[in-house]
């Protein structure tokens, strides 16, 4: 009797528990530090301008091409022990409007070890577009007593070196010399020197149960950047947040962290926070109605932490001297150098093209790439793969690409398979390819401590592993076990690791399948905050903390280059990551990790897929459906409507969640997850126009709503819609059982829907009905797409297929549109291999003009592919026939179905037939 | 042989080029403007010049039918075209089954059809592989029809069997109910008379005691006076005692009646409960051994779960906590767990990391682990396993499948619960009126009356009573069990009769799966079972059973488990699978899925199939 009373009341406890676990997020905040917890964080979060040391720019000269300038302390009193010796700054000017600013210490003063530049980032071609820097010129600007170093950048910019106090911006000389970006305009400029570690000295630091011994000392860098004429601030992923950034400190701001940058893969993240997730692009966007955008990117990979400022977070040192309309931001590091870039803009685009001149273009993607992926953690044999695809078949709903997860290995052992499993992996691999599909298979960084194991064996031998603070191969835990981690910073390990891709190599993979790349961060289940201790070190004597951010990227990258090499160069790679850094871009698709099936999830996906665009990967998208959890059909469904339109278009589930695959929900929902799919593939020749617009400029495919209309202030906030080029605007339905939604359409052109071609007025918030069949959908007037209307079981056949165009009018009856195809899958292209039509409808008349430059090289394109159907929207004309020309040929206008597929389409001004060839040049002519 | 082949080659090209457009003809457009409209339908499509979409939307000329240009969204003007989405294809397969595909597949570069019609616009030639792909389809249709044939007569039988084997049940339970009603009679005269007896011993008792007490005092007395006196006393008093016993029997006579009514009254409330644990009673006693053995896993399991769960609950728990007191391993381990709901390192499933982790954590995770993985070895060519569709749909397919071990319990002999023989062995229909007789020669000879009361007599009631009493509770309990399982739902025909009370096993790697229809599915493994969901009902017109609420599964929803059959000569067990995490789908063989119509309707096929022969192909 005794035993009961005292156990049953646990038993509650423990279901009480049990329930609770289950249900409420479990997001383990307490395992990541804080910014309070993180010493350099808090030291510079708390550091204001009157505390912190001023430093001053001396010895300016022109040297190399560059301005060079070395900053001391300005009075000798305040000299603090740690930072005696003087820093160098280089400043140097490139092509379109980018300015770079250095700041290192003075290598010939022999510091304790040189400080981590990261190597491989900035793309070889920036260096070309450099401006030999000949003169500079002294001016001293108003109200201060030293000059200021003033060099050219582009017309109407110059970048100034302010002297004393240090300061370095650009300005608009157009627009009365005002600043468009600045650093250390407050003064909140630290640098930390290495230091030896004397008597006495104790710099290590402990975390929950991990410890880092910080050999080298506190070793942190801050300033604060201030974007002008800027109404908000945008970037720096990867955080679950709102696409404009919301002040972090500040008047009226909440107790908050600041923005954080450091890789984690972090176990069922919540949807609003600050937190920082798997991956790290350093790099913001300003943008306001007034001046346009600018940006700023810091070229660092240790873990960063950034403070957007509430207007009047420098109200105690007196009103700023600085006019209004700017965003103040702080940035810190814990380590590396000032590697920092300012983009003068003025335009969002401009400002995407500076920054990916730097970092590089987004890559080429494969066509098939770009359809819809089929992904389960697990489709568990062979069997179960053969199953899934035919039952895409037998309710004829496209698919291109089925996914393997970390189940199909042998024991977690990378290049290998469960040869109870997967016992004919290439077999397998070539039913699918029959049918011109393809699949992915997962391949980790970590590597299973399994001496039988030749990967193992063959990176131990050679030293491949990162080492611990010891010297030893670090031995971290994840899927496998213990396992290692390969120095993906060594150009040399890179390219030994590309090699295993090769069909030797990797048994049993064909020339159909591609790689993915999880937990890159790297994931390590039993390091600080799940992941590689900050002291481990890399080759050349370079610690984690200084590389962590990037470690992913280089795993990407040395990935994707095997698999370019697998190929003969012939083949374009395809390598999906969940880490990112900048230049990820040139890399292959990100998907932002481990989402839960709940409607905010699907909200902030919108914000999350945006900023990564913003940020230059634009090859992008979330798990459609949500990986944790069970989603609603509603739910399912809504998302399959909104990813259809990501960038990147893929399905992913937990092993624990209900299958959910399209056909498993009745049979209205099969027909509403097959439209949303068939949507996506119809407008895939779209598409791959834009992939090849973000290859040539950096432009991303999903963009917001101000990239298209930078002056319309109503849309700087807004992330519950975007703009799929320039043309379509997609507007996400985030809540249950919608009955209306209101959605808001900039600019002074009408919309069409994209659904039934009605029109709508532009500048206007229209309150619109919602129906179970789509997320509302426009069509911007003044603007043509191309579509294929015919389905088939995945892109590969959709090849030769004929195009519909679908122009919709402007209110003068003009629309301009493109269209960009190739081979889809080989670097022929580059030589030239490809077609580039643009479409202009203007005075009653459609025609077509090659846009590839002459000069673009030999290689053709040869196609047949014909237009056979042209839709005009807003036309006004009743007409019943068209002319072609050259051919002199006679087609029929008659109204026709908006969406052949679609029952109850409304019928639309339809050109018949024209059966005019991509590849010429023609004009068809109203009559 | 090669001479032969070469000549169906030399068909298959000429017929392509009968079909397909002459090489410099790029376009996608047929030649026969009637292309890929099926039979049925060709006079729909000739009988006008102006054709109507079939959905009722439009209208196009017959220059437009096969055009390559989508004028009815569904597809009607299209037929031989991939122009319309929504459109249909249809191949002759002369040698084979007519197919219809979904216009997608028209000119797509993939030969979908066997006589290789789908692909005409020069791009990929598709050679004709009907004869082949038909012959096999035969042969396999042949053998389906007969495993039919001879599953049909099994059916047959077993439904006479049950039939006449419910009839017998339906009579019994009838006559088990009368006796039970008759029995109950007897069992509670007897019972009056015992208490009656009783009495009397009361009585007795008392008067004995009295008796003892006078004896007493009179020997006290008569020490002062004459005995005389005291007898005429002594019969007085008896007399007395005698009438208001009397008057107390009657009394006693209306009251039982009245707590007659009363009990079959409560029976509809009272007696469930006490039929029920009756019925357990009697379950468990069949089941013996193995029964208790079952159980008592079974509890062992929900401990197991408990803990299991206690211990997840302190992971979740205590991750904030407790980690620094864990060593790297451990640490690992549980993050890992975050995501695979399992203890650490069963991922990987390896013994280096079980000899790691704490053996007793290891036996819960590893278990569940193993489960995981036990589902996903064998392949099987059956892929309508998770969706569950038509039989006929996998036709061809379901005949290979003999490499999953699988075997069935025969019959527990219901009939034969040893307890009951006595009172079961109903051949003799005399046991009641034997008893009835006893009984009544019994109150015959037992003179109630009687002061003092015969000992034996009262004897023989007394176990007379206890021996009828228990074996009415037999027979309730008998009754009870019969009345549940008659409730039961034995499919139209109670072709699944045979199925009560019976267990089919599958053996798959280390698992044992126990399918007991109308009971309940489990899997064990070694000495610990999994129940993967109770007895729930059939579904999809009696071709799945279902089993639901089994145990629940960690993050996940409670087991449950679909039995989809299919006809065949043996019942067992062809495959189980568990294609969401902890849903199970097991298939069944059983002749009680063979019915005469979809006999008639496969002999059917095969006839047509037969009459489509071309007359060459019958000399190959």
């Amino acid at each position: 009797m005794k035993n009961k009373t005292q156990t049953l009341p646990l038993l509650f406890f423990l279901l009480f528990q049990f329930l609770f676990f289950n249900h409420v997020h479990s997001w383990k905040k307490e395992e990541f530090r804080t910014c309070h917890q993180t010493p350099f964080c808090k030291r510079a979060r708390s550091r204001t301008s009157s505390t912190s040391t001023p430093l001053i720019a001396t010895d300016v000269t022109i040297s190399d091409g560059n301005l060079i300038a070395k900053l001391v302390a300005k009075s000798k009193q305040e000299e603090t022990q740690q930072n005696t010796n003087p820093l160098l700054l280089s400043l140097s000017v490139y092509q379109n409007g980018v300015v770079r600013v250095t700041i290192d210490e003075d290598r010939s003063l022999n510091p304790p070890k040189s400080r981590f530049h990261v190597p491989d980032v900035v793309v070889s071609e920036f260096q070309s577009t450099k401006l030999w820097l000949q003169r500079v010129t002294q001016e001293t600007l108003d109200g201060d007593d030293s000059p200021s170093s003033v060099v050219y950048v582009s017309d109407g910019f110059d970048a100034v070196l302010r002297h004393d106090p240090f300061e370095v911006f650009v300005r608009d000389k157009s627009n009365g010399n005002t600043r468009v970006v600045s650093m250390n305009s407050h003064g909140l400029f630290d640098f930390e020197q290495l230091k030896v570690k004397g008597e006495g000295d104790d710099w290590e630091e402990s975390f929950r149960s991990h410890h880092d011994k910080r050999p080298y000392g506190p070793q942190s860098i801050s300033f604060d950047v201030t974007f002008h004429g800027a109404d908000f601030v945008y970037g720096i992923p990867e955080h679950a947040t709102s696409l404009a950034l919301k002040p972090t400190k500040g008047p009226g701001v909440e107790e908050s962290e600041p923005y954080r940058l450091f890789n984690l893969d972090v176990f069922e993240y919540i949807h609003d926070s600050p937190f920082g997730l798997y991956g790290s692009v350093p790099f913001m966007l300003s943008h306001g109605k007034q001046r346009g955008s600018s940006g700023f990117f810091w070229l660092n990979a240790a873990e960063m932490q950034i403070d957007v400022l509430g207007s009047g977070w420098d109200a105690e040192n007196g009103i700023s001297k600085l006019p209004k309309n700017r965003v103040d931001t702080l940035w810190m590091s814990e380590a590396g150098v000032v590697d920092a870039f300012f983009f003068v803009g003025p335009t969002p685009k401009d400002v995407l093209k500076q920054y990916t001149s730097v970092t590089g273009m987004p890559a080429m993607p494969q066509l098939f790439s770009t359809a819809y992926h089929q992904c389960r953690w697990n489709y568990r044999d062979e069997e179960d793969v053969e199953h899934v695809d035919s039952k895409f078949d037998e309710f004829d709903i496209p698919y291109d690409v089925l996914w393997l997860d970390i189940e199909h290995t042998d024991g977690k052992k990378y290049f290998t398979w469960d040869n109870v499993l997967f016992p004919n992996p290439e077999e397998m691999q070539r039913k699918i390819a029959a049918k011109g599909r393809h699949m992915v298979t997962i391949v980790d960084p970590h590597i299973k401590r399994d001496n039988s194991f030749p990967l193992h064996k063959e990176a131990t031998e050679k030293g491949y592993y990162v080492k611990d603070s010891n010297g030893n191969d670090y031995d971290g835990w994840c899927w496998p076990g213990s396992s290692s981690y390969l120095d993906m910073l060594s150009p040399e390990i890179r390219s030994w690791w590309g090699d295993k891709f090769s069909y030797q190599n990797y048994v049993g993979s064909t020339p159909s399948l591609y790689i993915w790349n999880d937990m890159n961060e790297p994931s390590v289940f039993n390091g600080p905050e799940v992941t590689m201790p900050r002291d481990a070190l890399h080759i050349g004597g370079v610690e984690h903390r200084e590389v962590h951010n990037a470690y992913g990227y280089y795993f990407h990258m040395a990935t994707s280059e095997g698999l370019v090499k697998r190929g003969d160069g012939k083949d374009r790679p395809f390598v999906l990551s969940r880490a990112l850094f900048a230049g990820t871009q040139r890399y292959g698709a990100i998907w932002t990790g481990d989402n839960t099936a709940e409607w905010d999830h699907l909200r902030v996906s919108v914000p999350m897929v945006l900023t990564l665009g913003l940020a230059g990967v634009s090859f992008s998208g979330a798990d459609v459906g949500g990986f944790f959890g069970n989603p609603e059909p509603e739910l399912l469904v809504r998302w399959y409507q909104l990813g259809a339109f990501y960038p990147f278009f893929r399905a992913h589930a937990h092993h624990d969640t209900k299958r959910r695959e399209p056909w498993l929900f009745g049979e209205r929902n099969t027909e509403l997850i097959r439209d949303a799919i068939h949507v996506r593939y119809a407008l895939l020749p779209y598409y791959y126009t834009l992939f090849r617009e973000a290859n040539t400029t950096g432009v991303p495919v999903m963009r917001p709503l101000w990239m298209e209309f930078p002056s319309e202030e109503a849309t700087f906030s807004n992330d519950e819609a975007f703009m799929i080029g320039n043309s379509l605007l997609v507007q996400g339905i985030y809540t249950e059982r919608a009955k209306q939604t209101s959605v808001y359409l900039p600019g002074k052109e009408s919309w069409y829907d994209f659904r039934t071609g009605n029109v709508y007025k532009g500048g206007a918030t229209h309150k619109l009905a919602v129906t179970e069949e789509s997320i509302p959908v426009f069509m911007r007037a003044g603007t043509i797409i191309t579509r294929k209307d015919r389905f088939r079981r995945s892109s590969t056949q959709m090849t030769n297929d004929p195009y519909t165009l679908v122009i919709a009018l402007n209110s003068s009856q003009a629309a301009e549109g493109e269209l960009y195809i190739d081979d889809g899958s080989s670097f022929n292209f580059l030589q030239g291999a490809y077609i580039h039509r643009r479409f202009i409808f203007k005075d009653g008349k459609l025609t077509s003009l090659d846009l590839a430059p002459a000069s673009s090289g030999n290689a053709r394109y040869p196609v047949n592919t014909v237009i056979e159907r042209i839709i005009l929207l807003g036309h006004a004309s009743g007409s019943k026939n068209a002319l072609v020309e050259p051919s002199n040929q006679k087609v029929d206008i008659e109204l026709a179905p908006f969406w052949v597929q679609r029952k109850n389409s409304p019928a639309v001004m339809t050109i018949r037939k024209p059966n005019v060839r991509v590849t010429d040049d023609w004009t068809i002519k109203i009559l | 042989m090669m001479k032969l082949r070469m000549g169906t080659g030399v068909i298959v090209i000429s017929t392509a080029l009968l079909f397909l457009c002459l090489p410099f003809c790029s376009s996608s457009v047929p030649n026969d403007p009637f292309f890929g409209i099926a039979p049925q339908d060709e006079k729909y499509y000739k009988s006008s010049d102006v054709i109507r979409c079939k959905d009722g939307s439009g209208k196009f000329t017959r220059a437009q039918l096969n055009d390559d240009f989508c004028d009815c969204p569904d597809g009607t003007d299209e037929p031989g075209t991939s122009a319309c989405p929504g459109g249909k294809f249809y191949c002759h397969n002369a040698g084979h089954v007519p197919t219809s595909l979904f216009s997608s597949r028209v000119n797509d570069g993939i030969c979908d059809c066997c006589d290789g019609t789908d692909e005409y616009d020069g791009k990929v030639t598709c050679s004709n592989t009907c004869w082949e792909a038909g012959k096999v389809a035969r042969d396999k249709l042949k053998k389906k029809i007969a495993t039919y044939q001879d599953g049909v007569k099994l059916r047959k039988d077993e439904i006479e069997k049950a039939k006449s084997a419910l009839d017998k049940d339906k009579a019994e339970l009838l006559k088990l109910k009368k006796e039970e009603s008759t029995l109950k009679e007897i069992v509670q005269q007897l019972k009056e008379h015992k208490e009656e007896i009783e009495k009397e011993e009361e009585k007795e008792r008392l008067r004995k005691e009295k008796e003892e007490k006078e004896k007493k005092e009179a020997e006290e007395k008569a020490n002062e006076e004459k005995s005389a006196a005291t007898g005429e006393e002594a019969r007085h008093t008896n007399e007395a005692g005698k009438h208001s016993d009397a008057k107390d029997y009657a009394a006693g006579e209306t009251k039982y009646e009245q707590s007659d009514v009363g009990d079959s009254y409560d029976g509809a409330t009272d007696s469930p409960s006490s039929e029920g644990s009756l019925l357990n009673e009697v379950e468990e006693s069949v089941k013996g051994a193995e029964g208790e053995h079952a159980a008592k896993s079974e509890t062992d399991l929900r401990v197991e779960e408990k803990k299991s769960s206690e211990e997840i609950i302190n992971t979740g728990n205590d991750a904030s906590e407790n980690t620094e007191g864990l060593s790297k391993e451990e640490l690992g381990q549980l993050v890992a767990s975050r995501w695979t709901g399992q203890k650490g390192g069963k991922q990987s499933g390896e013994a280096e990391d079980a000899k790691k982790t704490e053996e007793q954590e290891d036996l819960t995770s590893e278990s569940n682990n193993e489960e995981y993985e036990g589902y996903a070895s064998e392949t099987d060519d059956d892929s309508n396993r998770y969706d569950g569709e038509d039989e006929t749909e996998d036709d061809f397919r379901e005949e290979e499948r003999d490499d999953v071990s699988s075997s069935y319990k025969p019959d527990t002999d219901f009939e034969g619960e040893p307890d009951l023989s006595d009172v079961v062995a109903t051949d003799n229909p005399s046991w009641l009126t034997k008893i009835q007789r006893t009984v009544r020669k019994l109150f015959k000879a037992v003179n109630f009356f009687e002061t003092p009361l015969n000992q034996t007599d009262a004897a023989r009631v007394r176990k007379e009573y206890d021996e009828l009493s228990s074996k009415l509770s037999k027979l309730q309990s008998r009754v009870s069990s019969l009345t549940q399982k008659l409730k039961h739902d034995f499919g139209p025909e109670s072709e699944f009769y045979s199925f009560y009370d019976r267990c089919f096993e599958s053996k798959q790697n280390k698992y044992t799966y126990k399918v007991c229809p109308y009971d309940q599915a489990s899997q064990e493994e070694g000495y610990s079972t999994t129940r993967l969901g109770r007895w729930d009902k059939f579904e999809d017109s009696y071709k799945v059973m279902a089993f639901s609420n089994g145990d629940r599964c960690w993050n996940g929803p409670d087991r449950s488990m679909k039995v989809r059959m299919r006809c065949g000569l043996k019942n067992e067990i062809t495959d189980v699978d568990e294609p969401s995490r902890c849903e199970y789908v097991a298939l069944l063989s059983t002749p009680a899925l063979c019915k005469e119509e979809k006999l008639k309707e496969l002999q059917h096929k095969l006839d047509s199939l037969n009459s489509q022969q071309p007359e060459k192909h019958d000399e190959l």
